[in-house]
């Protein structure tokens, strides 16, 4: 089973957002934008942990942007599951909350803080309030605890005290572990543990120091009160029956040197959210769930990268263990670029503040118009600093790493500060810009772009830049017949998009552009030319309009363009700026701002 | 964990099921299985032993079972000797009739799904609408005292399922009449009872998506008095069952099935027990009639079913009274002879182990004039009774029981009263909701307490209390609420039942200080010492030229009559019928005539 569809109306952050959303969740967003809302709404509806006066909600849980009106206006969470009519006791247990017979099938619960029915005025205050949780479509279809129960949400919070979870017994995700450990003892091998402990105790207790030490005590008690009040003493070890010794094993670390309280908080998380997914397992197992909402809130926290990346590949992929499916639908949160790189691509649920409305508003990928290619494409390319597009507020889309290096070093020499606006130059590594025009789109992300990429001319023949940028047109729905239009129609075109082209390729168009002096620097720098190959250089820069390009990228190749562009960048300035990229970047400027 | 709402106490009862090889193949049964169950066979028992069983051992919640029954009084039954193996009903075990399963689990839930042309939420029309709608369409197709017949209608509806078949439009008269009727329903925005069974299988016949989610739901489907369940029920069970994989436990009695008039066909349940992928399970033995009134109900049928006595010791008598003074000479000679004798007959006997069973209401007139007349306190069954019994009434009637003293006893159980309140509403409450439900009518019912007030201040204080607001709230509960409003007219100063206290309200069905005076129909499912039937003649039962079909039913009627009792039968006749313009002699009923033929042949 799945989430298919979330909504929230008029709760914390979100004054309105309804995404549909794929085989797990992965909700990422910056700070306070409503991560930890978004679970508390799905709480409100699954969380069999949640009182009545949790879910009675007061004054701060309405959106902020109701202001003053908030006491009338109605409170709506609802969340769509599919993919349970394969199990039996799941469409049992939906039943009634059936809206859709499908295929595919489509049950919805929702959530609802309103005015009571039957008041017969309007609310006064929020005494005038109360919420139901309904099925289906009918809100007399209540839904009672036993679904809670049996389909409960379960979320690990984001700074959770795992030490102290670990510590205390009664709520130590170890306790059922253990329990299971000392019913499955038998009787002898009990008493086999039993004897040991024994022999243990006594060869403890009759040890010369420790008897020595019993009979100091007994002999001041015997001072103090006599021999009619003392009492008999001894040294030993507590306690000594088998079930109360099993309740007192711990987890070690080190070569059982040292407590978990003592491990980093990183390795107390991961302890953590091991036991917590072995104890998820045994649900299931004895059948005390029927399925479980699984919710991590940021497990990045204390973590390293690489490790950031296992959990999550972990806690995606573990919902097969061997040949069984557990029955688990993973909810992740995450600020972390490491784990949202590594995220299956449609499960993104982005948030993102929408600062003129005073309201979040959310995306997701699970219905971008991706073709299997383009998933794979992206899900093979995106990394750590791709990773970064989904914080992102604007991303300037380029072809490979010289774009990535210069396009920042540009936008500094025109005063246009990437970082502070939230925008992202992404290499894609290529031309191949569909997938991530799709990503970001708006069937997508939604997330403003541009696009920088080469002419790319060809002696005789139509430049190879047609067809990509009919290609995009294509997929950004322009209606157009492009077939009848000739190149620079078509580059027009574009350009009202944001995807903005030069005049030929990168590295020509830079010594056109009044940068020739620094590539020759560079090009000096790096490369042992011979006294010929500086000449034609030096007429180049004398006379750019007859740069060989061929010979000229070639030198640049055996530099690599990389780190070319790198040495390059400490050179730019305003006065040398191509105008495609000037272009570019005073678009996703206005558009960002 | 939650905890399991099933008790064990099933297993101590099964022990009995021991030397009884029929109910304890049933009990056994792990796939379909049908009980062609004998009078007086234990069939109840072995099928709310068999729920039990499945309940604990084959599902668990939120998958159950649910228990299809011919009447409310059924469901009531049902559930009373549930709870005495402490099972109730909850969300997982439905306990009522077809009407009731059709309009909870099948319209209510995936009524909007299948675009139903009806208006949701649903509203039932109460009977005085449904009456006014019938006559009202019917004189505006066919004018004043026109000659088709409400009955007819009804069995038209319920046994043509299929809408566009030549069948429907065979009988031309009552498929308009039928089809101006239910315009003039949905005009109101209401439905009608035969509609929930309608639509009920029009959801199962017609959208493939529903039979998963009721084999989710119920992957165990008992059906009690299957003989009595129509053609619809059938299609639907069929359906569920072959197509839909869920498991079936029915339970039955061809020859006890004398529905006919409303669609009911026995030979249905013949065809499940003849099929290859059910398992089939005779009950013979008959714990109920002793070996005489075995053997001449046997005979009255006219069939060998191979029925045996369970204590063939016991000495029947079985009497043909003839009483030349017509119905109410039946009725005077059964007050002053019959009855005194049988209570003197057996010491113990009282009122409530004796019934007089007749063919209609008009006489039950007659009988109730008489009984009155001789002084005996009655409770009657039959239409002209002061309100129908439906699923409010009774628990109406409960609550009366509990209050007069049964919570004493706890019986019946304040929980599955509280339950059976809350399955009311017509959705499901959350928890909190019916917490508060439940706590406020325990709160209610714990001040009513009182063994001796008059009905009428009880009944008016439950309704004040907490009824009343259900009913406003619950539109699709409009007919249980005229019921309602009927007893509550009969106990108010100068109606029929002015003098009702709270606990002969409460103990309605079963009294021991009250005379049965029930229809045959009505006698279903029903056991006294001794059973009196008056009106024996040709003309009456059966009727003058009656088709061979009617006949077979009239003759199960009979049969059904001579069953229902464990030591003694009176058969009550003159020879004559009352008719329009005078007295008909037409002889004693020919049924008599046969059953002492054969009764001497066999050398009774």
């Amino acid at each position: 089973m799945r989430i298919s569809r979330v909504r929230l109306i008029n709760f914390a952050n979100f004054s309105n957002i309804d995404i549909e959303t794929d085989e797990s969740i992965v909700i990422v967003g910056e700070n306070k934008v409503g991560k930890s809302n978004f679970i508390r709404g799905l709480q409100l509806i699954l969380d069999p942990g949640l009182s009545e006066r949790d879910r009675h909600l007061g004054l701060e849980h309405f959106w902020d942007g109701l202001s003053a009106n908030k006491v009338g206006e109605t409170v709506e969470i609802s969340v769509d599951l599919m993919n349970f009519t394969d199990d039996p006791r799941l469409m049992a247990h939906l039943n009634d909350c059936v809206i859709d017979p499908g295929p595919p099938m489509v049950a919805r619960l929702t959530y609802r803080f309103q005015p009571k029915a039957g008041l017969g005025r309007a609310p006064e205050s929020l005494k005038d309030y109360e919420y139901v949780i309904f099925g289906g479509n009918d809100p007399e279809m209540r839904v009672g605890g036993l679904l809670r129960r049996m389909l409960p949400i379960d979320v690990q919070v984001a700074l959770r005290d795992a030490e102290k979870d670990l510590a205390s017994w009664r709520n130590s995700p170890l306790r059922p572990l253990i329990e299971d450990l000392a019913a499955s003892l038998d009787d002898e091998a009990r008493e086999e543990i039993q004897d040991q402990i024994d022999e243990a105790h006594r060869e403890l207790a009759d040890h010369d120091e420790v008897v020595a030490t019993s009979e100091r005590i007994s002999e001041r008690l015997m001072a103090i009160a006599g021999k009619q009040h003392a009492v008999p003493l001894s040294l030993g070890l507590a306690p000594t029956r088998v079930d109360a010794l099993l309740r007192s094993l711990r987890l070690l670390i080190d070569n059982g040197v040292r407590g978990v309280g003592d491990a980093s908080l990183g390795t107390a998380n991961l302890i953590f959210l091991a036991l917590k997914s072995l104890e998820l397992d045994r649900l299931v197992f004895d059948g005390e769930r029927d399925h479980t909402f699984f919710v991590v809130e940021e497990p990045e926290a204390h973590l390293h990268p690489h490790v950031q990346r296992l959990i999550y590949r972990y806690f995606l992929g573990s919902e097969e263990v061997g040949e069984v499916k557990l029955p688990m639908t993973t909810v992740l949160t995450t600020h972390s670029p490491h784990i949202s790189s590594v995220a299956p691509i449609r499960s993104i649920v982005l948030l993102r503040h929408n600062a003129a409305d005073g309201k979040t508003v959310a995306v997701s990928t699970a219905k971008a118009p991706f073709t299997q290619r383009d998933e794979d494409d992206l899900q093979r390319y995106i990394d750590v600093t791709r990773g970064e597009i989904f914080f992102s507020r604007g991303v300037i889309l380029v072809e490979g790493d010289a774009e990535r290096f210069l396009v920042p070093a540009f936008a500094e020499a025109l005063d246009i500060s990437l970082d502070m606006l939230g925008i992202t130059v992404c290499s894609v590594g290529g031309t191949n810009f569909t997938p991530y025009v799709k990503l970001l789109g708006p069937g997508g992300l939604d997330i403003p772009h541009v696009i920088l990429t080469d002419r790319d001319p060809i002696d005789g023949r139509v430049p190879l830049v047609r067809r990509r940028l009919i290609n995009l047109l294509d997929v950004v729905g322009d209606e157009l017949d492009h077939g009848n239009m000739d190149t620079d129609e078509v580059i027009e075109l574009a350009e009202s998009y944001g995807y903005f082209v030069n005049e030929d390729t990168l590295e020509p168009e830079l010594f056109a552009s009044g940068l020739a002096d620094a590539m020759q620097e560079v090009i000096g720098r790096e490369l042992r030319l011979a006294k010929n190959a500086q000449i034609t250089l030096q007429q180049w820069v004398d006379d750019p309009d007859h740069v060989n390009k061929e010979k000229l990228l070639k030198w640049i190749e055996r530099i690599g363009k990389g780190r070319f562009a790198q040495s390059l960048a400490s050179s730019v300035s305003e006065d040398v700026c191509p105008d495609y990229i000037r272009s570019a970047l005073e678009h996703i400027r206005d558009v960002v701002a | 964990m939650w905890s399991r709402s099933v008790s064990t106490a099933y297993l101590a009862q099964a022990a009995e099921l021991a030397g009884n090889p029929g109910q304890l193949a049933a009990y056994n049964s792990q796939g379909h299985c049908v009980v062609l169950a004998g009078p007086g066979s234990g069939k109840t028992k072995t099928l709310v032993l068999k729920l039990a069983r499945i309940l604990a051992e084959d599902v668990q919640a939120p998958r159950g079972a649910a228990c299809i029954t011919y009447s409310h009084e059924c469901a009531r039954e049902l559930n009373r000797r549930l709870e005495v193996l402490g099972l109730r009903e909850t969300p997982n075990l439905f306990i009522g009739t077809v009407h009731g399963f059709c309009l909870r689990h099948l319209l209510m839930p995936y009524g909007r799904l299948a675009d139903l042309p009806i208006q949701f939420p649903l509203s039932v029309a109460s009977q005085r609408v449904r009456n006014r709608l019938i006559r009202q369409s019917g004189d505006r197709l066919f004018g004043p005292n026109h000659p088709y017949k409400e009955i007819d209608l009804g069995r038209h509806r319920r046994s043509v399922l299929n809408r566009n078949s030549v069948d429907w439009r065979s009988e031309e008269e009552l498929a308009a009449w039928a089809e101006a009727y239910e315009a003039a329903l949905r005009q109101e925005g209401l439905i009608d009872y035969d509609d929930m069974v309608i639509f009920g299988h029009r959801l199962i016949a017609e959208h493939d998506w529903v039979l998963p989610l009721v084999q989710a739901k119920f992957p165990v489907l008992a059906i009690d008095e299957y003989q009595d369940l129509g053609v619809a029920l059938h299609c639907i069970v069929k359906r569920l069952v072959f197509e839909g994989g869920v498991r079936l436990f029915a339970v039955g009695d061809a020859d006890q099935s004398i529905y006919g008039f409303t669609g009911a066909d026995g030979s249905l349940l013949m065809e499940l027990a003849a099929r290859e992928d059910i398992e089939p399970v005779r009950l013979q033995m008959n714990y109920r009639s002793c070996a005489g009134i075995v053997s001449a109900s046997e005979m009255a049928l006219g069939e060998i079913r191979g029925y045996r006595a369970n204590d063939p010791t016991r000495q029947a008598t079985i009497e043909f009274v003839p009483r030349p003074g017509g119905l109410s000479d039946q009725a005077a000679h059964a007050v002053a002879q019959i009855i005194p004798a049988a209570l003197a007959s057996k010491p113990g006997r009282t009122l409530g182990d004796i019934a007089i069973l007749y063919k209609d209401y008009r006489a039950g007139d007659v009988m109730t004039e008489a009984v009155a007349a001789g002084g005996f306190d009655y409770i009657r069954v039959d239409n002209s009774a002061p309100y129908r019994k439906v699923a409010l009434t009774s628990w109406v009637e409960d609550c009366a029981s509990w209050c007069a003293g049964g919570w004493r006893i706890g019986r019946p159980q304040l929980r599955g009263l509280i339950d059976r309140y809350l399955a009311f509403y017509r959705a499901n409450l959350d928890d909190a909701q019916a917490r508060r439900e439940g706590q406020e009518l325990t709160a209610l019912l714990w001040r009513l307490r009182n063994d001796q007030q008059p009905a009428r201040d009880f009944v008016a204080s439950l309704r004040d209390g907490i009824v009343d607001r259900l009913l406003a709230a619950e539109l699709v509960l409009a007919d249980q609420k005229e019921q309602l409003d009927r007893m509550t007219e009969a106990l108010a100063e100068g109606g029929v039942l002015a003098k009702l206290d709270i606990t002969s309200l409460g103990g309605r069905d079963g009294s021991p200080d009250h005379l049965n005076l029930l229809t045959l129909h009505s006698a279903k499912g029903c056991e006294y010492d001794v059973v009196i039937m008056v009106g024996l003649d040709l003309g009456n039962l059966p009727w003058l030229n009656e088709s061979p079909e009617k006949l077979r039913e009239s003759r199960r009627l009979f049969y059904v009559g001579l069953t229902r009792a464990r030591d003694e039968v009176h058969m009550l006749y003159s020879g004559y019928v009352e008719g329009r313009y005078g007295p008909m002699y037409r002889g004693r009923s020919p049924f008599l005539n046969e059953l002492e033929q054969r009764m001497r042949a066999a050398g009774f």
